[in-house]
């Protein structure tokens, strides 16, 4: 039986016994239901072998909701803990573990999904064309992403959760005082869904830079694929360094190295230094779409177009090159000297510039524009004075001398909160009801998203702030319990009805998912927000060859131009089109990938082998294979686009 | 799949031309991979613990022989690409083939120097320095390996196809692919060993 | 023949191992830390041009200035996380 003990949790609850039933029942419920309505075939001809950017974009869509989900319980968990004194809901270990995942499934399986989700359905169709560059690389970013988090989600019931923190600092990590799986889970996973979003940045780069409808100069993108074009280029840049770190962290853990270790000459501190070189570029590809999609969504709704083009170009790339050049103000206390702090706080504070000439901007964009205040720009609304909030309290953190005041406190947790959940999350919210008519043909109803965007506002007041405060007092971060006599019990409170409130709002706009499927009107035509750019210039539903007829562009708003100006946006005839294969390989291969990754935390060596071969055997098949596409004939596209002229 | 015969053959389609930039992008990538491992290996250079520093282990002549090895096999694909564009298919595929069997003396090479190492005392458990050295070492050596099996399917490919448009992309690829672990090659002789050496 | 050993290439080959003698000086010679650096410096990034421009072909397409600006925007980046990390580590700690 030692073989099967290691697959044990070593702090078991009621909570984790109850969640492996739950999760047994759910597979089963899924298997079971599959089965009985017939619908593994469908599921594997449209979903798992597509290589439609759109279908992979409403599947990192759906994988990103469910992180959410995942997450958010985590957060409530966290906040519960800490709403009274020396409470004894979860004991610390059962804490230090809940803080790590949600740190990890947040930023890596929530965040970053998200953005994927929107790029992927998105950039195609704002740049005019039929598919990303490389179709198939999409689906397995995609696969590689999905696995990676499905490994890391099993580790709360095999083997156990990381607890070393999102960050995963060595020491702690290490063997010696991390001496359960859950820190190998924390490296494969992330490794695993790493190299998926190294892919995207590849494919997505290619694809801006190559397939751009004909006329449409670099100067002429919408705004969100200019952010995405600059997010990629953070992406590809920074993405390696992580992927090395990781294989460091994992050979430490798994082969007896010694790179992070205290003995033998390995420097801990090295862990820290490359994460963050990677972890906060990190932050900047999860904001920069979110500011993509708040200029679209703010010049649409203020009927303007968008103030200060070429200066929110230049700002992106500014802060692009400067969010490499900052990492060391995450570890201000570490030790080195008041020069290199000098440094890394300056460029630190720079970044507040572009950042500024963004917000302002977006203020000019509203001035004296026709604004109508519908859920998206609600959110982007509450956006500005929120994230600004957030941006300043980012410069008193980057002042390093202050920094030792405020290093590892409640107030850093309240900061970086401040600025992910109004700039990134409602980013991810106002975009999802923007482009969820593109995507599903229908509206979200407006009368309950609004009281969700109110109650998550009010909510993340109510949260976050008293953590500033606290935080100022001296309550640390990552500590599982305080005792009344610090006085922080009331604030602390406070910050739990928050995370209740948010809570409540998250629910309605799962409700609100649900009414719409059932009431909502459906005959709401191709372009329901009077909208700007070329999205919304094909059907809805988007046919899967996105364009019968290449666009031509002579602006950045090249649909607004067609509808007021009279500009001939779809000139020439259709013609048969190429589209890809769909393929079953980038499944299976990521699949492998999830065997492999698997083993190796448990350090089962043949497995670990085996499915390292069956990598680069599907690799071979890639190589060997002769594949060439279909082409969609005239005849099958006039037909398509006379039955779709019918619905709108 | 259109073709466009005004454009050498590895980049005559649209999807063409767009995989030879997308390969560019994954090189500029390995860049910051390979940056990132300097960088450690710098930091961690006379972190020695209890094991040999560089100047101990390190020695002239296998590292000069695999540098010219190396440095030869980029020279020589450079010459297969040529003769892929001036359509000689035979010529192109003998260079590719030498160009293989020199990376595989440098992976011989390699190996023994990896031997020695560990005979010397110098294992991946041994000391921080060793353990970066082996890795940065590795990486590329790994790539080298990778590229083995990869040029090796592509020229069963070139054989079996001829030269198509998609096979001399394929090829091309692939040189782009050798020349750059030439270079990365170049910065681990100047930056490791004769800075070690130093 | 000879059309298979194009002047470029052969001159590129020839340039390449000239460089690699240039920086063995560091070795068979005995420069100070400063100036072996700078020899290996100089030596390493012309032999990397040299690869880039004559073997790799990075600027035969109009895309040459994004395949260039790319490329360079990469070794800033790499740079700036070589020389931070060792500001951090080495020189100021």
């Amino acid at each position: 039986m030692d073989f099967f003990d290691r697959f044990a949790i070593p702090n078991p609850s009621i909570a984790i016994y109850a969640s492996m039933v739950a999760i047994g029942l759910t597979v089963v419920a899924i298997i079971a239901g599959l089965t009985y309505f017939k619908k593994w075939g469908y599921l594997w001809r449209e979903w798992l072998t597509t290589v439609d950017h759109k279908r992979i974009g409403i599947m990192y869509l759906i994988s990103a909701l469910i992180m959410l989900f995942r997450g958010g319980v985590d957060a409530i968990m966290l906040r519960a803990q800490l709403a009274v004194p020396d409470n004894k809901l979860l004991d610390p270990q059962h804490y230090n573990e809940v803080f790590s995942t949600h740190g990890v499934i947040m930023v890596m399986f929530m965040a970053m999904p998200f953005i994927f989700a929107f790029m992927n359905y998105v950039v195609p169709l704002q740049i005019g064309a039929r598919d990303v560059a490389f179709p198939r690389l999409n689906a397995l970013s995609f696969w590689l992403f999905f696995f990676g988090a499905m490994l890391f989600n099993i580790s709360f019931v095999i083997g156990g959760s990381p607890d070393a923190g999102w960050t995963s600092y060595f020491p702690l990590a290490g063997n010696d005082l991390s001496p359960h799986v859950g820190t190998n889970y924390y490296m494969m996973a992330i490794q695993i869904s790493g190299i998926g979003s190294l892919m995207t940045g590849i494919n997505m780069i290619t694809t801006i830079f190559k397939m751009r409808a004909p006329g449409m100069t670099l100067m002429k993108m919408p705004m969100f694929t200019w952010s995405v074009l600059v997010t990629n280029l953070i992406i590809v840049t920074v993405f390696p360094v992580i992927t090395v770190a990781l294989a460091m962290g994992t050979m430490d853990r798994l082969f007896g190295t010694h790179f992070f270790a205290t003995t033998n000459g390995g420097m801990d501190m090295l862990w820290a230094n490359l994460f963050w070189v990677w972890g906060h570029p990190e932050v900047y590809i999860l904001i920069l779409p979110a500011f993509g999609l708040y200029s679209e969504i703010i010049s649409t709704f203020s009927g303007r177009n968008l103030y200060g083009y070429k200066s929110m170009v230049a700002s992106m790339v500014i802060i692009s090159a400067l969010s490499c050049m900052v990492w060391a103000h995450h570890f201000f206390t570490m030790g080195q000297g008041a020069l290199a702090n000098s440094f890394f706080s300056i460029t630190t504070m720079m970044i507040a510039v572009p950042t500024g000439v963004k917000i302002f901007n977006w203020l000019f964009t509203l001035w004296k524009g026709k604004i109508r205040f519908t859920v998206p720009m609600l959110y982007s609304l509450g956006f500005i004075p929120l994230f600004v909030i957030g941006g300043v309290t980012g410069v008193m953190l980057a002042m390093s001398a202050a920094d030792y005041q405020y290093h590892n406190t409640m107030f850093l947790v309240a900061h970086f909160h401040n600025t992910i959940i109004p700039g990134v999350v409602f980013a991810m919210l106002a975009g999802l009801t923007y482009y969820w008519p593109k995507m599903f043909g229908f509206m979200l109803n407006e009368r309950i998203g609004k009281w969700a965007f109110w109650l998550l506002s009010i909510g993340f007041c109510l949260a976050f702030f008293p953590m500033y405060i606290t935080g100022l007092d001296g309550q640390a971060r990552r500590m599982y319990t305080y005792s009344e006599a610090t006085g922080y019990g009331p604030l602390n409170m406070l910050s739990f009805v928050g995370a209740g409130v948010m809570a409540i709002s998250f629910a309605l706009i799962v409700y609100n998912v649900y009414y719409s499927v059932r009431y909502s009107p459906r005959n709401i035509g191709a372009d329901p927000w009077d909208a700007r750019s070329l999205e919304w210039a094909t059907h809805t539903p988007v046919p899967e060859y996105n364009f019968a007829i290449e666009p031509h562009v002579a602006s950045s708003e090249a649909f607004w131009d067609a509808k007021k100006k009279g500009h001939e946006l779809f000139p020439g005839k259709v013609e048969k089109i190429h589209m890809p294969n769909s393929s079953g390989v980038p499944f299976i291969m990521s699949a492998i990938f999830f065997v492999f990754g698997f083993s190796m935390i448990f350090s089962l060596w043949i497995p670990a082998i085996i499915s390292l071969i069956g990598i680069f055997a599907c690799m071979a098949h890639r190589s060997f294979e002769n594949d060439h596409g279909r082409y969609i004939s005239v005849k099958e596209i006039e037909e398509t686009e006379t039955k779709l002229r019918g619905v709108n | 799949m259109k073709v466009d015969h005004t454009l050498p053959l590895e980049y005559s389609t649209k999807q063409n031309g767009m995989n030879i930039f997308g390969f560019w992008v994954f090189l500029a990538a390995e860049i910051m991979l390979f940056a990132t491992l300097f960088t450690s290996y710098f930091t961690l250079e006379h972190r020695t613990g209890s094991g040999p520093s560089g100047a101990e282990i390190f020695e002239i002549a296998p590292v000069l022989i695999e540098t010219f090895v190396l440095l030869t096999s980029s020279f020589t694909i450079g010459l297969g690409v040529h003769a892929m564009r001036i359509g000689r298919k035979k010529a192109m595929m003998t260079f590719f083939v030498i160009t293989l069997l020199l990376g595989l003396v440098f992976l011989g090479f390699e190996i023994d120097e990896f031997i020695t190492y560990i005979h010397e005392g110098a294992t991946l458990q041994t000391s921080a320095f060793t353990a970066m050295l082996m890795t940065t070492l590795g990486t590329h050596g790994l790539h080298v390996t990778f590229g083995l099996f990869w040029g090796t399917a592509i020229l069963l490919q070139v054989k079996k196809r001829g030269l198509t448009p998609e096979t001399a992309n394929k090829s091309f690829i692939f040189s782009l692919y050798w020349h750059f672990l030439d270079v990365v090659w170049i910065f681990i002789f100047s930056f490791i060993y004769l800075k070690g050496m130093m | 023949m000879s059309e298979l050993f194009p002047r470029k290439q052969i001159m590129g080959f020839v340039f390449s191992l000239v460089l690699t003698a240039a920086a063995l000086t560091v070795y068979f010679l005995h420069l100070s830390f400063a100036q072996g650096m700078a020899v290996l410096l100089i030596t390493a990034f012309v032999q990397a041009l040299l690869q880039l421009v004559v073997f790799m072909h990075a600027g035969e397409t109009k895309d040459k200035w994004i395949i260039y600006g790319k490329v360079y925007f990469m070794i800033a980046m790499a740079l700036i996380t070589v020389f931070g990390t060792l500001l951090i580590f080495l020189w100021d700690m």
